[in-house]
């Protein structure tokens, strides 16, 4: 018996059992697989277009319709949410949470986030930026001419110009592979000696003022390859995200699995959670398909953050049937008509979701408390298209942060 | 206006459409065809991919049945690379009525269509998904078939003959010189001139369309109604031979394992426009329903993608109902100068892509009674880019492409890993087709047509196409849009399962990590 079982181990999960470990309680963090964070973009999102681009993300938290979970949590839980997570690792991320950053996404669009590894930090664009952009022939998720072009028939924020150009490299990851990955790039680029490799071919194509652009390979362990290469080089360097997996990502999740291990808490992956079992109105443990049996995990309080659709915690079946997999909760945003065919990213199924009360205590969709001492947090959550919100991160920490907080308090 | 001079203009690029023109090209007719599109993305693209043994005929419609059992045998050898010699099973399901199967043997031995009843336990190794419940099973030589292959090897054997191939060339105006036709004027959507081509004879070939097409050069009330069906891919080939119901032909009677999926089909509603037609959703929950009485557990499967294809079948209001020799084999072929005065123009629709060579046979045949002139017809003698007459050719295998890219997996890249297609085939394939979508690209190499559903692969074929020359900025953005669009209207009325999981996952990429949508417009509209 723990005090508490965290069921998630994305950022919303890692978060809550993180804070509740410093304070105290112990800890138990199940999964079903590794955590969502390793597929993201490694930057904290917390909200970038509502729908017009936002520039204060936490005070527009605070203007967000009634069914966002933002309405619930409220702007300061927000603000608290996303400081927590930038104590809690000064050395990865940068930036200020009432303002909002542009980013070069690798199609050259620009993207609004709030904290940034402070390896793509040179990369926030300003009038007058000068980007030269290096591809590899051999990683074939990143254009740096299409970018660069998107890029250039776009201005600044504050109106100046963006200028943009592409610059490609011949560099196999790995001897004669035509085809490696951006995490086998990023391996390679643990090595001093390739960061060397990168640099003299690179070097002597730039010229004086450019900020480079590399795809996000500078390094899987050594955190000082990006450091180390602004040095060779003698030009600000800044990553861009790919397709996942995505390596800063991973950097984040291993970093939080760190703090998370430090505060105590102990993990349980590889097998999905599938069911409890309650008492009146608490649950009382949380079963998990360990090999050849289920395996029920007692606490006394739960923290539901397993991710939403992507993760398959919620899904629908062929006729058309949304559930939620693990507790089968009351779900808010259902309705007819959840999929149609205006564009993908913008469906009602995606704000299907778990409801929660101001404490994150899930509750049916009369407002009523379904157990005690059950809080959801993270991508389950109803009413938010994270996607094309750019809320994914934020919604994450602030509910997380007011989870912990409303266990700790007892509530 | 640009102008070009021909005997023959053969109106649609569908399957018939290909056929004639290769069959006249054959035949020593200077020749062009048109589509208003690509070739084959209309009905000969959206069907099940069925390459029929003559086994769904031998009981509802004999003649048929025996063309369908010869065309086989033809097309397996003369375009080899198109077709998957994947067999066939007829399965009685456990309600339907077992005495079908023996209406269906008698009707398969009377009209040359091979077909072995075999035990159910044999059928279940053969097929271990199947409903153990079944209660007969007749295996037969059905086969799959791409149907864009199809055409566009027969499209590049009639150019080896000299014909020429205008797609996105749509027909605007059609004049006639007296009584007889004189020359068709197109569009070209491509470069926005006209084109006017200079003729003695058209062949309408334009199927669903065919009606539009007569009404330009004024003969009217040729009434085409499209017959609507809809299929159904799921993720993988729960089945590797094309498995039929053995009952009287129904709506969901055939699953066909065509490359990396299999397809389940179809459903038959009048619909009536061509280029508008839904998915409903009672007939998903049709097709779903009709797949679990073949295999147990097909709901549980995921559907990948699922798309509308609308059969062409003419009803003439001046040709009696007596008339036979205009709607016999399937096709109806109306003699415009008998019914309107106009020669020089014959209208053709029905028929069924299994046949397509020999209905081609038929309307040229018929041309030339009118045109008064006889050449043999050598289509089944000579092969298509891919084939071979004497049968050496290599047919369709779904392990090839695996088996190419572990030849050069190491010096070549993967696009589309779903589909194992490599960054060479798609730069070989985007020099022929300079101008094309990647619509037009997936159609040729099945670009995005797995699983992720474009997730992956479409960045890296618009940022291939931007970096080796093929298309600006605007366009390769353009594109990149335009096909994730074209994916969602085939995705979004079956989506379920895994598949939303999937959804949700692209949309984490092109949404949340690249944020697509807020890309620049361009000044053009891809």
């Amino acid at each position: 018996m723990t005090d508490v079982i965290v069921i998630g181990s994305g950022l919303a999960g890692l978060v809550a059992a993180i804070r509740l470990g410093r304070a105290g309680k112990t800890v138990t963090l199940i999964s079903k697989g590794l955590g969502g964070l390793q597929l993201s973009q490694g930057t904290v999102d917390v909200l970038g277009y509502a729908p017009d681009r936002v520039t204060d993300p936490v005070a527009a938290s605070a203007k967000m319709p009634r069914s966002h979970p933002y309405s619930v949590l409220g702007a300061d839980a927000v603000r608290e949410g996303v400081t927590y997570l930038q104590d809690l690792l000064k050395e990865h991320l940068v930036g200020d949470p009432g303002r909002n950053v542009l980013l070069p996404t690798a199609v050259g669009a620009l993207r609004p986030t709030c904290l940034v590894p402070p390896t793509m930090a040179a990369g926030i664009v300003t009038g007058g930026i000068r980007y030269a952009l290096v591809g590899v022939r051999q990683l074939k998720d990143f254009y740096p001419e299409l970018c660069a072009a998107n890029l250039a028939r776009q201005t600044a924020p504050d109106g100046g110009s963006i200028s943009a150009r592409a610059i490609t490299l011949d560099l196999p990851a790995v001897p004669d592979m035509a085809d490696s990955t951006a995490l086998a790039y990023a391996r390679a680029m643990d090595d001093p000696a390739y960061r060397q490799k990168v640099a003299s071919l690179l070097k002597a194509q730039l010229t004086d003022g450019e900020v480079v652009g590399l795809p996000a390979i500078l390094g899987y362990r050594d955190t000082t390859a990006h450091r180390h290469l602004e040095e060779l080089l003698g030009h600000p360097v800044f990553e861009i995200p790919l397709p996942p997996p995505g390596v800063p990502g991973m950097r984040l999740n291993e970093a939080l699995v760190g703090e998370a291990k430090k505060a105590g808490v102990r993990f349980v992956s590889g097998a999905k959670a599938v069911g409890v079992v309650t008492e009146g109105d608490r649950v009382v443990s949380v079963g998990q398909a360990t090999a050849g049996r289920i395996r029920q995990y007692e606490a006394a309080a739960f923290v539901y953050a397993p991710g939403g659709f992507e993760s398959g915690a919620l899904s629908m079946d062929s006729y058309g049937t949304v559930t939620d997999t693990v507790f089968g909760l009351p779900l808010h945003g259902l309705g007819d008509n959840l999929v149609t065919a205006d564009s993908p990213a913008d469906q009602a199924l995606f704000r299907v979701g778990v409801g929660v009360d101001p404490s994150m205590r899930v509750v049916d969709t009369a407002g009523h408390i379904t157990y005690r001492n059950l809080y959801a947090a993270g991508g389950i959550l109803a009413g938010a298209i994270r996607w094309t919100e750019k809320s994914g991160e934020g919604i994450a920490l602030a509910s997380a942060v007011t989870a912990a907080d409303s266990i700790l308090k007892g509530a | 206006m640009k102008s070009l001079d021909v005997d023959v203009v053969v109106i649609g690029g569908g399957s018939t459409g290909a056929g004639v023109v290769r069959d006249v090209a054959m035949r020593g007719y200077k020749a062009v065809l048109v589509d208003r599109v690509d070739l084959a993305q209309g009905t000969s693209g959206r069907f099940h991919g069925l390459l029929h043994s003559g086994g769904r005929y031998v009981v509802s419609d004999p003649n048929s049945a025996r063309e369908c059992a010869e065309e086989n045998e033809i097309l397996t050898r003369i375009q080899a690379s198109c077709i998957e010699t994947t067999g066939g099973l007829f399965v009685t399901g456990p309600d339907d009525d077992p005495e079908f199967g023996d209406k269906f043997l008698k009707g398969a031995s009377e009209n040359g269509v091979p077909a072995t009843e075999i035990t159910v336990a044999e059928a279940l190794r053969r097929e271990p998904r199947l409903n153990p419940g079944m209660k007969r099973a007749v295996s037969v030589i059905d086969g799959s078939v791409d149907g864009w292959q199809l055409v566009w090897t027969a499209a590049q054997s009639a150019m080896e003959y000299g014909a020429k191939v205008l797609t996105y060339h749509k027909v605007t105006r059609i004049e006639r010189d007296g009584d007889t036709v004189s020359a068709v004027i197109c569009h070209d959507a491509k470069t926005g001139e006209e084109v006017r081509i200079g003729c003695h004879f058209i062949l309408n070939c334009a199927g669903a369309w065919a009606g539009q097409i007569a009404a330009m050069a004024g003969c009217h009330d040729v009434e085409v109604v499209p017959g609507r069906g809809i299929m159904i891919a799921m993720n993988h080939r729960l089945v590797n031979t094309v498995v039929n119901r053995l009952i009287y032909p129904s709506d969901g009677d055939i699953i066909v394992p065509v490359h990396t999926v299999c397809v389940i089909g179809t459903t038959d509603v009048k619909a009536p426009d061509p280029d508008n037609l839904p998915i409903p959703r009672d007939e998903v929950q049709q097709m779903f329903d009709a797949g679990e009485v073949l295999i147990p557990g097909f709901r549980k499967a995921r559907a990948v993608h699922a798309w509308s294809g609308a059969r062409p079948l003419v009803k003439d209001s001046r040709v009696g109902a007596g008339d036979t020799r205009h709607m016999s084999r399937g096709m109806s072929v109306l003699d415009h100068s008998e019914r309107d005065g106009l020669k020089g123009l014959l209208t053709i629709s029905g028929g069924k892509l299994t046949t397509y060579r020999l209905m081609a046979e038929h309307i040229v045949n018929d041309m030339e009674e009118q045109l008064g002139t006889k050449h043999p017809c050598s289509t089944a003698d000579e092969a298509c880019p891919g084939g071979a007459t004497d049968g050496t050719a290599h047919t369709y295998h779904v392990t090839h492409r695996l088996h190419d890219r572990e030849q050069d997996r190491m010096h070549d890249q993967i696009l589309c890993e779903c589909e194992l297609l490599s960054r060479r085939m798609f730069t070989d394939k985007l020099a022929e087709l300079p101008s094309g979508s990647l619509d037009d690209l997936r159609r040729q190499l099945r670009l995005g047509m797995g699983p992720c559903q474009g997730g992956f692969c479409t960045m890296r074929a618009a940022g291939v196409a931007h970096e080796v020359g093929a298309v600006d900025t605007e366009r390769a953005t353009g594109l990149l849009r335009l096909f994730l669009k074209n994916r969602w209207l085939g995705l979004w009325p079956i989506l379920y399962g895994d598949q939303v999981r999937q959804t949700a996952l692209d949309n984490w990429i092109f949404s949340g990590t690249l944020d697509v949508e807020h890309l620049p417009e361009g000044a053009e509209v891809v």
